[in-house]
């Protein structure tokens, strides 16, 4: 069977557990989107157009984190892709000069290679996850128990969200990295003006 | 959820302890560096004073000062270490002695910095701040006890350092070098990346302690894993150093980096990286030693051969520093690789050393620039005894420091290597590292003998009606000041060298459990 469970000789969770109907409803239509969004951005003779679906695509996998009750990641998905990177890429188009309307121009002659690097990418990808879960289904209530030990006595066990569980890594165990973070930020600041800036 | 059982919630967050005072060197510098920031930019463009290099100086001087507050409360209090912070800020004496190092590194490039800057007309300011900086990502790396805390240290030092090697933007060459410090860096960086990847696949934690405990106790069916971990961490490090063969950045960084900057580079990163690898290699994965000895050991005998040898060929002085520093790690490397108590002793001691020598020497070699930094062929430096006699003096007693002269620092620096290695038993190893020193001393004695013997008196008999009178080196206050200290220093460590050999003796890194 698969590697995680023939090595726990235990199934995987949520293998027996039933369908989840409305969430895999909305799972197909954000997938479907999501394609169709992403054909476009490859397609379209625009390079605006081509950011601006790239949006749609991003914001469609914030909305599959949201739906597999990961909201933290979801939120990340927005502030960095959408709210960033995008806003980086359109810079970077306004900036540069490139033509903003039509440009019949825009798709290089040999396409084909990338379209065979991204097949072989789907492929491993669906390959590998196939394999790993099989037919695992993922589990009503996703929230995650803190362990018993950390319970006590006469309490109910508290379960906590996600976002809980990681806001209690970044300023537990991870505090001293995060902080250092900051300082890593700021040298990286105070570089790129030191090399950007003229005299 | 309602704001008033959030409000009750917030107070159920673990937070892990924080004791400040062992934090103490790092937030002085880090809190220094954050207050430079509006004082350099409320600061006139050019000021009489070096106000950003003096607050420099005094925040290093400050994190020495609390380093020394920290150790002496060690002694006196009890355990002699400490953890805080969940267990990924380790402070034992080791972590402390090596901050130490630093500071004394990022005062002696300051000095010769601000000098540097008024002569190229550089602005200033964000040279100290890169320098802060890049120290606070040192101070994590000799303190951290946990490899994502260590990376991230890595990290803050060398991306300060890329850009203090491009810092002279005018100067084609800084940016040559920046730029293939930068991708080089970048790689090995990654490779670091995926060591401590493989390490916690295999044992389930990024914790120091957590690895070596889980290696006592348990006996790995396939070490594939591990040792490829330890494989590229040790990639990682031997870049960082300088080791052959991941030693093919050096000549062009420091030949094409700013002077000071070398300095910086060749104390500072040095110090913060053997310290990454005596405490993660030698002291955490001492299970394994079998396994990394010869790894190290084969980068020891390389690094100190290429690095001699190579350095005899060069003809441009700063190329042949760059060697002659690819050859002291090596020196440095063999010290490691006896993965014993005397071999860490003897790195810490030449980490100390070598920081005073290559600060008075490349304050020197800085002033030899002159403007627009470009004078270091060694023809350049034909007959400089002659007319800059008290520079060319203090030059030679580096240079022979560096080849291991008696009675200065670098004598006990060689000395203790040797004797660790010898030992521990390696024999081969010591007589490779005695016939790498002879080597490098012809280097050395050569860039001093084209300072003394290379005009004769025809010569200048000869050319003196007609040349253009060559200007004297004019010598700012920053660099009297580093250089006459380096001087100090080089000769009284070499001459009374018991405190600082019984500090670097005491100093033996801990693996600090957390939670006591």
């Amino acid at each position: 069977m698969t590697l995680l469970a023939a090595a726990n000789g235990i199934s995987l969770p949520g293998t027996d557990d039933p369908i989840n109907v409305s969430q895999t409803v909305g799972f197909a239509l954000l997938a479907a989107l999501m394609i169709w969004a992403a054909i476009r951005v490859v397609t379209t003779r625009n390079v605006v157009h081509a950011a601006v679906w790239l949006v749609v695509v991003l914001a469609g996998a914030a909305a599959q984190f949201i739906l597999l009750a990961a909201e933290f990641v979801g939120v990340t998905q927005v502030m960095v892709y959408i709210g960033a990177v995008i806003v980086l890429i359109l810079f970077g188009v306004m900036l540069t000069q490139a033509k903003l309307g039509n440009d019949p121009n825009l798709s290089r002659r040999n396409w084909y290679g990338g379209a065979v690097v991204a097949v072989v990418l789907f492929g491993l990808l669906a390959f590998a996850t196939i394999d790993t879960f099989e037919d695992a289904k993922l589990p009503e209530d996703r929230r995650m128990a803190l362990p018993a030990a950390e319970v006590g006595d006469g309490e109910v066990p508290r379960t906590e969200s996600n976002t809980g569980a990681v806001s209690d890594a970044v300023f537990g165990a991870y505090l001293l990295p995060l902080e250092v973070l900051g300082v890593l930020l700021t040298a990286a600041l105070v570089g790129a003006i030191a090399v950007a800036r003229k005299d | 959820m309602s704001v008033a059982s959030l409000l009750a919630a917030a107070d159920t967050v673990p937070a892990p302890d924080v004791e400040w005072s062992a934090l103490s060197p790092f937030l002085v510098v880090v809190v220094g560096a954050c207050l430079l920031l509006p004082i350099a930019g409320l600061l006139p463009r050019r000021t009489r004073v070096a106000w950003s290099a003096l607050f420099t100086i005094a925040v290093a001087l400050g994190a020495i000062g609390a380093s020394a507050w920290v150790w002496h409360d060690l002694s006196r209090v009890g355990p002699t270490e400490r953890t805080t912070v969940a267990g990924a800020y380790a402070v034992d004496k080791f972590s402390l002695f090596l901050i130490v190092v630093i500071c004394v590194g990022v005062i002696l490039a300051t000095l010769l910095t601000e000098g540097y800057l008024r002569r190229e007309d550089l602005p200033g300011a964000e040279a100290y701040l890169l320098y802060l900086a890049s120290a606070s990502g040192a101070i994590i790396m000799v303190t951290a006890a946990d490899l994502i805390v260590l990376f991230i240290g890595l990290e803050v030092l060398s991306i300060a350092a890329y850009v203090l090697a491009g810092l002279h933007r005018r100067r084609l060459r800084s940016g040559e070098a920046a730029l293939k410090y930068f991708v080089l860096g970048g790689f090995s960086s990654a490779f670091f990346l995926y060591g401590v990847a493989l390490i916690y696949g295999a044992t389930g934690t990024t914790n120091l302690v957590g690895i070596a405990e889980y290696l006592a106790t348990h006996r790995l069916l396939d070490e594939g894993l591990l040792l490829a971990g330890i494989g590229l961490l040790i990639v990682g490090f031997a870049f960082k150093v300088g080791g052959v063969p991941f030693h093919v950045w050096t000549p062009d960084v420091y030949q094409g980096s700013p002077s000071p900057v070398v300095a910086f580079m060749a104390s500072v990163v040095k110090a913060a990286a053997f310290a990454g690898m005596l405490r993660v290699v030698v002291v955490a994965l001492s299970t394994h030693r079998l396994d990394w000895q010869p790894i190290l050991y084969a980068i020891a005998v390389l690094s100190m051969i290429v690095g001699a040898v190579l350095a005899v060929v060069q003809s441009d002085v700063k190329r042949m520093l760059a060697y002659s520093s690819i050859n002291h790690a090596g020196f440095m490397l063999a010290a490691v690789s006896t993965g014993a108590d005397e071999g860490i002793a003897a790195v810490l001691f030449y980490l100390a050393a070598y920081t005073v020598l290559i600060g008075g020497t490349f304050g020197i070699v800085t002033l030899f620039g002159r403007r627009g930094d470009g004078h270091h062929d060694i023809d350049d430096y034909r007959g400089l005894a002659r007319r800059e006699p008290f520079l060319a003096l203090a030059l030679t007693i580096f240079l022979l420091a560096q080849a291991g002269t008696p009675l200065t620092a670098g004598f006990l620096a060689k000395f203790y290597v040797i004797q660790a290695v010898v030992d521990a038993g390696s024999w081969w190893l010591g007589l490779v590292a005695m016939l790498a020193a002879t080597i490098s001393a012809f280097l050395y004695l050569r860039i001093v003998l084209t300072m003394y013997a290379g005009v004769t008196d025809a010569d200048v008999e000869v050319a003196e009606p007609t040349a253009e009178p060559v200007r004297r080196i004019h010598v700012p206050l920053g660099a009297k000041v580093a250089i006459a200290a380096a001087l100090v220093l080089t000769i009284a460590i070499g001459v009374v060298p018991d405190p600082l050999t019984h500090a670097s003796r005491t100093a033996r890194p801990e693996l600090v459990a957390p939670g006591d």
